[in-house]
């Protein structure tokens, strides 16, 4: 046990508390066990079962994420909040970025977009940096729209490639091995080409905000044309956080859940996982929902990377893979 | 059929009807979509190596290999010659998609490979490996610096950073991953 890497984590968490807290944040507690999620078909979850002698049991999962409680604290009138906490997420494949339980730091500014929140996590990166950090947080963050991003690697224009049709042939086109018998949504056909050319290239020592991210990619973000008011942080290669200008339109929060909903449980009573329960009245909380930002950070992997290590197994103290 | 998400290092595949190894398999979770893979897959016949992105619910067309053990004879400059122990017979395999090995593999030592089609698709190294000193310069007289290191090279032809104590015919433990000198083992 590396007790200085215990140490960069304790200073770490203690910086990010005075930095929000200087700003006026009010730092929250919600729960690990809830008894509905937010759906969605990218995550598997965990569940759990509350069990007394005396009444019925209950299913509860573990979150994935605070973000369910957190917009309630919201909509009841917070000011501007954070959280450290754990998430768990089920299913994913153990390796140097992955372990099932991780801890997230989740903050939603009042009144801000996407944008401001860049400015801001930019400023909480640089002032709470541990000593020996990488020298690439110096030169502040590089701002680049996928549109940019995905052209600079593949000489595609992410405007050309709006229908399904046309993307798959270019998909092809670039060598990407598809089966013609796969049958799947323009989301996953794009994440191919990411995953396989535009992700390998944010390699660089400062860390790349990658803003625009394409409107077919479901998510919470508010709309912007052909794209979501979206943008995730790669610093040396690594995904670190995600940022949404918040949806606050109630019937467009009703219809994302009905949508991914009806996504989740197709594909799950296949492959047999858990199909969490969902509450059909949350996006009732969105009539009194600010215009807000948030932003999610990867703990383990932000430490990984001030630490200079190569998997957060390091930096997890009794990770799951030394189990399995 | 394996679906990606189960494909490891040495996992064997036929792409375009061509055997090819996983060398190196990376899991990726892009925010807000599904579970992928990145993989790099050598071809032994050609030392061709290709990088391959699924999704990890793809389906990957895998083979049926074989583990036998061949003794190594001599490299030809362009081939390892390897002999199957139960047949004798000789089992070229290309120097470019193991180039790695041609001062790592000892002459008349046998390795467990891994074998499509009676070809070797795979030589399977042991991580760590003793090896004798075939040559050594001597430590610098008066040299006492703590941790001062020298070259040698070992029987096979590997150069490699040792501390000055080594002497030519000692047996050394090399780490055949990284080529890094481990130990010195006493006989």
């Amino acid at each position: 046990m590396d007790f200085d890497l215990v140490k960069a984590r304790s200073l770490l968490y203690r910086n990010v508390r005075n930095f929000f807290d200087e700003k006026g944040y009010l730092e929250v507690e919600t729960p690990i066990l809830s008894p509905t999620l937010i759906p969605e078909p990218t995550i598997e979850d965990f569940a759990t079962e509350f069990t007394n002698e005396f009444r019925a049991s209950r299913q509860l999962y573990m979150v994935p994420s605070p973000e369910i409680f957190m917009k309630r604290i919201l909509a009841e009138g917070s000011p501007s909040i954070y959280q450290i906490s754990k998430c768990f997420r089920n299913a994913e494949q153990i390796g140097h970025l992955h372990n099932p339980e991780f801890t997230m730091l989740e903050y939603y500014t009042v009144g801000y977009d996407e944008k401001d929140s860049i400015a801001l996590t930019e400023e909480m990166f640089c002032k709470t940096a541990i000593p020996g950090c990488p020298d690439g947080l110096k030169g502040g963050f590089e701002v680049v729209s996928m549109a940019d991003a995905l052209k600079k690697a593949t000489g595609l224009d992410l405007e050309a490639i709006q229908d399904y049709a046309t993307l798959r042939k270019q998909a092809v086109n670039l060598g990407l091995a598809i089966d013609p018998s796969v049958r799947e949504g323009w989301d996953d056909t794009f994440n191919r080409i990411f995953v396989a050319f535009v992700e390998p290239a944010l390699t660089g020592s400062r860390p790349v905000c990658l803003t625009g991210y394409p409107a077919q990619i479901e998510c919470l973000a508010e709309n912007d044309g052909m794209t979501k008011k979206r943008w995730e942080l790669y610093w040396d290669g690594v995904e670190i956080a995600n940022c949404y200008a918040e949806e606050t339109d109630p019937l467009k929060v009703r219809d994302c859940f009905r949508k991914e909903y009806a996504a989740l449980s197709a594909a799950r009573s296949v492959s047999g996982s858990v199909i969490p329960d969902v509450d059909d009245k949350y996006w009732e909380i969105f009539r009194t929902f600010p215009k807000c930002s948030g932003v999610a950070i990867g703990m383990d992997r932000l430490l990984m990377t001030e630490c200079k290590k190569k998997s957060i197994g390091d930096l997890i103290l009794f990770p799951v893979s030394d189990i399995l | 059929m394996i679906k990606a998400g189960q494909i490891d290092k040495g996992t064997a595949l036929l792409i375009k009807g061509q055997p090819f190894v996983c060398i190196d398999r990376e899991f990726v979770n892009p925010g807000k979509g599904s579970a992928f893979v990145r993989l790099k897959l050598k071809s032994p016949s050609t030392g061709q190596v290709l990088a391959e992105t699924m999704k990890s619910q793809d389906n990957a067309e895998d083979i049926t290999v074989e583990d036998m053990d061949f003794q190594y004879q001599y490299n030809d400059g362009e081939s390892f010659h390897f002999m199957n122990v139960d047949t004798f017979d000789d089992v070229p395999v290309p120097m470019t998609s193991f180039q790695d090995y041609q001062y790592i593999m000892k002459e008349g030592e046998t390795y467990r490979c891994t074998v499509y089609n009676d070809e070797i698709l795979d030589i399977q190294v042991p991580s760590k490996v003793v090896f004798t000193v075939a040559e050594a310069e001597d430590a610098i007289k008066g040299d006492t610096v703590t941790g001062a290191t020298k070259y040698v090279t070992t029987e096979t032809g590997l150069k490699v950073r040792v501390p000055i104590f080594i002497k030519q015919g000692e047996k050394i433990r090399i780490n055949t991953e990284t080529k890094e000198y481990l130990e010195r083992v006493n006989s």
